[in-house]
């Protein structure tokens, strides 16, 4: 009963996020002020655990899901948000567990680099002025 | 693992499912290469945000729990039809296709060639050895007769 009521959940999530709108690509100029001045505080390890700062990091983190697809965001969330296995993971959507891994390391490398593109825009600055 | 980038085990699990080991070795790795350095950063940045998205309580929206009720509904019903049932709505076209094809196909065989047969006539009758011998059709002959045939051979010689 209850895996049956998770994968038709789960399904509806899916089916929810597949209305919304996805981003190609995530840029600096996408951040909000709050999500840039975390990630600068985070860099320099100037940040302080709050509930604020749970909430703007769960935005960033948001922004950085949308560039993937609604699959690929459940596999990455569940696995690595949520902890779940494989198993769990494929037992919840259906899918194979060969598929929930394929998705899962496609949905973290595109993660990943999106996040080393802000990284990167965001020190381009800083090295050009202290030039 | 410090000559090989380690771009792909970063990717391959999640950072908090990498052994005590595995961390070591890339930390060592990253120290002498940037590439992986910034790869690294980022990964654990992203980790970081991504378990904070999903620690995060949020309020689903007022159509999800309708949109959740919908669809049990729409699985219980598709569960309520029986198998058969589910399985020839789906088959039906084919079946029916299937069916006219093996109806055209006969009618094709059956009524529109006529059948060519051969006249008695032209039917040559098949010898058997038995008949060359006796002079008569094997059949008519009687298991005497033929031991007496046999006998008789032999006596003539």
């Amino acid at each position: 009963m209850e895996g049956w009521l998770t994968k038709i959940t789960t399904n509806t999530c899916l089916n929810m996020l597949r209305g919304s709108k996805r981003r190609p690509e995530l840029t600096v100029s996408d951040l909000s002020d709050e999500e840039d001045q975390w990630l600068e505080d985070t860099l320099t390890d100037s940040g302080q655990p709050s509930v604020e700062n749970s909430v703007v990091a769960a935005d960033l983190a948001d922004r950085l899901l949308s560039v993937l697809s609604p699959e690929d965001q459940q596999a990455l969330l569940m696995i690595d948000g949520e902890q779940a296995s494989v198993k769990e993971v494929a037992e919840a959507t259906g899918w194979s567990e060969s598929k929930v891994k394929v998705r899962a390391f496609r949905a973290r490398k595109k993660v990943r680099e999106a996040m080393e593109r802000l990284l990167g825009a965001k020190q381009e600055p800083a090295t050009s002025e202290s030039r | 693992m410090n000559d090989k980038h380690i771009t792909e085990v970063l990717d391959n699990a999640a950072l908090a499912a990498l052994s005590p080991s595995e961390l070591d070795e890339i930390r060592a790795h990253v120290r002498d290469c940037e590439p992986c350095a910034e790869a690294f950063a980022a990964a654990q940045l992203s980790a970081l945000v991504i378990k904070q998205r999903a620690q995060a309580m949020i309020e689903p929206s007022p159509f999800f729990q309708t949109r959740v009720m919908a669809a049990i509904r729409e699985q219980q019903a598709v569960e309520s039809v029986p198998a058969f049932s589910r399985l020839w709505k789906s088959a039906r076209g084919l079946v029916s296709s299937m069916a006219l094809t093996t109806a055209a196909l006969a009618a094709l065989s059956f009524v529109v060639a006529a059948p060519a047969t051969s006249s008695p006539d032209q039917t040559t009758a098949a010898l058997s050895a038995e008949s060359v011998i006796f002079g008569q059709d094997a059949d008519d002959l009687t298991y005497e007769q033929v031991m007496n045939a046999i006998y008789e051979d032999d006596e003539d010689r």
